[in-house]
Order: structure tokens, then sequence, then C-alpha cells
């Protein structure tokens, strides 16, 4: 997208545009955030704390080669939920580095043809 | 499908056409950015969330997930362009892009 064809004004405008949209999207992303991370993380209902299940990790004793076939508890809820959030700001943020660079090789390209 | 220069406008004025080309532009990068976000989180990223950082697998996946959406993006834009030009010369009724 080149804006440097247009006005100061149309400038300005696009700029308000782009700043309601920006708003808009982070309320989007924000909502399915919750839906997802909830939805995976949130499977116990047997009380309404977030970190209802405690879970106790022993060191695992290695001389037990045991341990490592054993299946391994999945993290408490509150836990799950500060990952969950973590993980997909970083991928989002990861995805938008990868997609500006596609970006502009899609752009130059669209703009030789 | 990308913005040029168009239309005339006056001079400190507001070019309501162009305004409105480059916001659709906008939407559209905006939405193909959306649903890749969405893919490559289903196609990558265990939903176990044993913690908060991505480690080596997931972001190689990440890298190469974005890449092939941006592959099939061309090859269906390529097809469509195909199908568009054989419709269009078959006859005139044929959708355009």
């Amino acid at each position: 997208m080149d804006f440097s064809a247009m006005s100061p004004a149309e400038q300005a405008h696009m700029n308000r545009i782009i700043e309601r949209k920006q708003m808009q999207d982070f309320m989007r992303m924000y909502s399915s955030l919750v839906e997802r991370c909830f939805n995976s993380c949130c499977n116990d209902f047997t009380s309404k704390a977030l970190s209802s299940k405690e879970v106790h990790f022993y060191p695992p004793n290695l001389r037990d080669r045991s341990v490592l076939t054993k299946p391994i508890a999945p993290p408490p809820q509150e836990q799950c939920v500060l990952n969950c959030t973590d993980k997909f700001l970083k991928h989002s943020e990861r995805v938008g580095a990868r997609f500006a660079e596609h970006n502009a090789e899609m752009m130059g390209a669209n703009m030789n043809k | 499908m990308s913005f040029l220069g168009r239309g005339s406008a006056p001079a400190g004025g507001i070019n309501q056409e162009r305004v409105e080309m480059a916001t659709q532009e906008l939407d559209m990068i905006t939405d193909i950015f959306n649903r890749i976000v969405s893919s490559c989180h289903a196609k990558c990223i265990s939903t176990r969330y044993a913690e908060g950082d991505l480690n080596k697998g997931e972001s190689v996946c990440i890298d190469r997930c974005v890449a092939k959406f941006f592959e099939v993006n061309k090859k269906v834009g390529e097809k469509m362009q195909a199908v568009g030009a054989a419709a269009g010369s078959a006859g005139p009724g044929g959708f355009s892009l």
C-alpha cells in the first residue's frame, strides 16, 4: 500500500481510518483470545476458582525409566491461561514479521504485472 | 489488486474513490493476516500450553506456514485469473476480477 501518491488531507484521513481499524482489530483479537484460552484451558468446573487444581510435581527419579512414559499432568488452569496468552501474542508477533516480508514481495510482484 | 494512483482530485482535497480503494486494500490485507494467524496457530501450536514461549519447532513451523500460505494465495490467484481469462474468451457474461 503506497500512500505517498495521496494528498496530505487524504493521508490524514487514511491515518484516522487506520487508527480506528486498529482499535477494532485489537478488540476482536482480545475477545477471540479470551475464548481460545478458555476453551483450551478451563475444562474442570468442580470449583469457581481458576487455580482449582493443585498439581504436585515430584522430581523425576530417573533410575526408574517408567516416569518417561507416564502421562504428564497438564498445568493448572491459571498458568495454562497465562501461557496461552503469552504464546498467542508471541505467535502473532512472529507471523507479523514473516507477513511483512512476504507482503512486500507480493505487492512488488503485483505492481510489476 | 494493488493501489494505483487514480482519479482526479483537487490539490488539497480528498478523493473519495482513492480513499475507498485504499480502505478496501487495507481491509483485504488485514483479513489475510487474521486468517494466517488463526490457521497457523491451529496447525503449529499445541494446545497443551506447557510454557509461555514458542519453542524452536513451533517457530520454524510458523515461518513455513506463513510462506506456504502466501504460495497458496499466489497459486489460487493465478488459477482464478486463468479461469477468468478462459471464461472471458469463451464469451461475454463470465465474471471478471
